[in-house]
């Protein structure tokens, strides 16, 4: 493979292939095809393909130990309609992560905006915060369930002071969903923190400088200022957080289970159902077409960002 | 940001309950797993235990095969971590430096997927590892976790600020690509890498849905798993439980304590792609 690496001298009846044998030696084609090729090619078949094959799957009356899966159309995706134990799912689901989200964010954001103020002490308690985000999820619920554990629980001991009678935190299935999302809260606020963090670190100080010298106050600032600039970072973490609280299911399998003798509510979340019809019962198309709900929701979730990513 | 009197005080006053919403729970299953079982049991309950006993820990490490899923998931962990800072510098650095065709398609393809949690594909995952007859072994635990989009993503960013004439001085003293990788692109974004590291070894660590799905005896479990089935199958004192949930704890604040600087410049950028 003689090819000629000058492009200078021009030369009359150069084969196109000689010029793009030349053009991928110059860019080390063989090189990349080596070093990516394989990543690629785990890419594909641990991400890619699954993810389409989920989509097909939903399609079909797929047994894992049967030998006929026939294709169904949608009759998958029309059970979903009558499911109840779908729609309990999904409707908790959905006020979990509203709630979670919610509280998530906006306290991160507040504390992000206070620390800002308190800079010396600011990476002490961004650490302090961030304790429970290393900690991984089963151990975080460990946690709390002995902290809402209605007879010994510490919560239950913590409102008797205020004279709150002993709740049954994780037998009721309201205040087990708002126990879900103080977990979640403790789990994620510190995540958050240090992300507003970096965003509010990148607001020059001069523009605050120049609003208080034009006598603007706190409020005022914080209204005109801090926040448009932090917008995109506000989105993202709305879209981080949904996703994050809409797959829920450690907390859910712990908390939601009995233990020391204590029954919990049942509460269905919709990972779990995915779990429950996938890998108890065995019925795969039926757990894709489930899979492909939460595919659409958390798809839908990145289109919105990318295109209000776009429009700036 | 703001110097106004009132806003800082009232800055102390939330970040203080804020972290004693956070560091308190964590205290108490600390304390926890050193009471002895009457005290767990006892009402009013304490913070920290009036006689500290080892016997927790004692019982689950002596007792229970609590010990052999530590080693599986240390064995996990380290596998996925070892994976995952190869695939990730790999494809960091040819996406940093190299022109191919479709690039730009390519690298957008992996981000986009970067965010689907693996509960939304992990049907087909499962069929595909079920069909290699591969259920209930490390390497179907390991899998799925041998690449990281977040990583190529971060090691892009880390390698592209690597100068492009340091790589074609090498190249004119006769370095191939397969050198440069090795001596030269690793060597200077290892910092970076490290994040990466850690990253993938928590991501690893913490794992549960997996575990979940693909183990089926006990000899396979992980520490994570071994937990939440202890939590919710047997009727069993706490006090082993809190130890294991410590045990399952403390790898990753000493991974977070010692890397601290290189996760918070990974978060960062995480925030900044925002």
């Amino acid at each position: 493979m003689a090819a000629p690496q000058s492009v200078a001298m021009p030369r009359p009846r150069r084969s196109r292939l000689g010029e793009a044998l030349a053009r991928m030696k110059r860019n080390r084609i063989g090189f990349v095809l080596c070093a990516l090729g394989p990543v690629l090619a785990l890419f594909a078949l641990i991400r890619i393909y699954p993810i389409a094959e989920t989509i097909r799957l939903s399609f079909f009356d797929y047994h894992i130990t049967r030998r006929r899966t026939p294709f169904v159309g949608l009759q998958n995706y029309l059970y979903l309609f009558e499911d109840s134990a779908f729609h309990d799912a999904l409707r908790n689901t959905i006020v979990f992560s509203v709630l979670a989200v919610i509280t998530t964010l906006l306290i991160a954001l507040a504390v992000a905006i206070l620390l800002r103020s308190i800079e010396k002490a600011a990476p002490t308690f961004e650490l302090l915060f961030y304790i429970p985000v290393v900690t991984p999820w089963v151990p975080a619920s460990v946690i709390w369930k002995w902290i809402y554990d209605p007879t010994h629980g510490p919560i239950n001991y913590f409102l008797s002071f205020f004279g709150v009678p002993r709740l049954g935190w994780l037998l009721d299935p309201v205040l087990i969903v708002l126990a879900l999302v103080v977990v979640s809260v403790w789990k994620l606020v510190g995540y958050f923190v240090v992300i507003y963090g970096v965003g509010l670190r990148a607001i020059p100080e001069e523009v605050l400088e120049a609003a208080s010298l034009d006598g603007c106050n706190a409020w005022q600032k914080l209204c005109h200022i801090v926040l448009p600039l932090l917008r995109p970072i506000i989105l993202f973490t709305v879209v981080t957080c949904t996703i994050i609280c809409f797959n829920v299911f450690a907390p859910v399998y712990v908390l939601t289970a009995s233990s020391q003798g204590a029954p919990a509510y049942d509460l269905k979340v919709l990972v779990g159902e995915i779990y429950a019809n996938g890998f108890v019962y065995y019925h795969m198309g039926y757990a894709g077409a489930q899979c492909v709900v939460l595919l659409l929701f958390v798809m839908s979730l990145l289109v919105v960002q990318f295109l209000a990513f776009r429009e700036k | 940001m703001f110097e106004e009197r009132w806003v800082r005080n009232t800055a102390w006053a939330v970040c203080i309950v804020v972290a004693l919403f956070t560091v308190v729970p964590f205290i108490w299953i600390i304390g926890t797993a050193f009471k002895t079982a009457a005290e767990i049991n006892a009402w009013p309950p304490t913070l920290l235990p009036v006689a500290p006993t080892l016997e927790n820990f004692a019982e689950i490490l002596g007792n229970t095969p609590f010990p052999r899923y530590i080693a599986n998931t240390m064995l996990i962990s380290v596998a996925s971590t070892a994976c995952i800072m190869v695939t990730s510098s790999l494809a960091g650095f040819v996406f940093a430096k190299y022109k191919f065709p479709m690039r730009g398609a390519i690298f957008m393809i992996i981000l986009a997927t970067a965010t689907i949690p693996i509960e939304a594909y992990m049907v087909p995952l499962y069929i595909m590892v079920f069909k290699v007859h591969m259920l209930n072994t490390y390497a179907a635990l390991i899998f799925p976790l041998t690449i990281m989009t977040f990583g190529v993503f971060f090691m892009r960013q880390v390698i592209i600020s690597i100068p492009d004439e340091l790589l074609e001085a090498a190249r004119i003293d006769g370095a191939g690509e397969w050198w440069i990788y090795l001596r030269i692109i690793l060597y200077l974004s290892k910092s970076g890498l490290m994040a990466v590291g850690v990253f993938a070894f928590s991501q690893a660590w913490a794992n549960f849905m997996w575990p979940l799905v693909v183990v089926s005896t006990g000899d396979m479990y992980t520490t994570e798993l071994g937990l939440a089935v202890y939590q919710r199958a047997f009727y069993t004192e706490y006090g082993p439980i809190a130890a294991g949930a410590v045990i399952s704890i403390v790898p990753m604040l000493v991974v977070f304590a010692l890397l601290r600087r290189h996760i918070m410049q990974g978060i960062a950028t995480t925030g900044l792609k925002a």
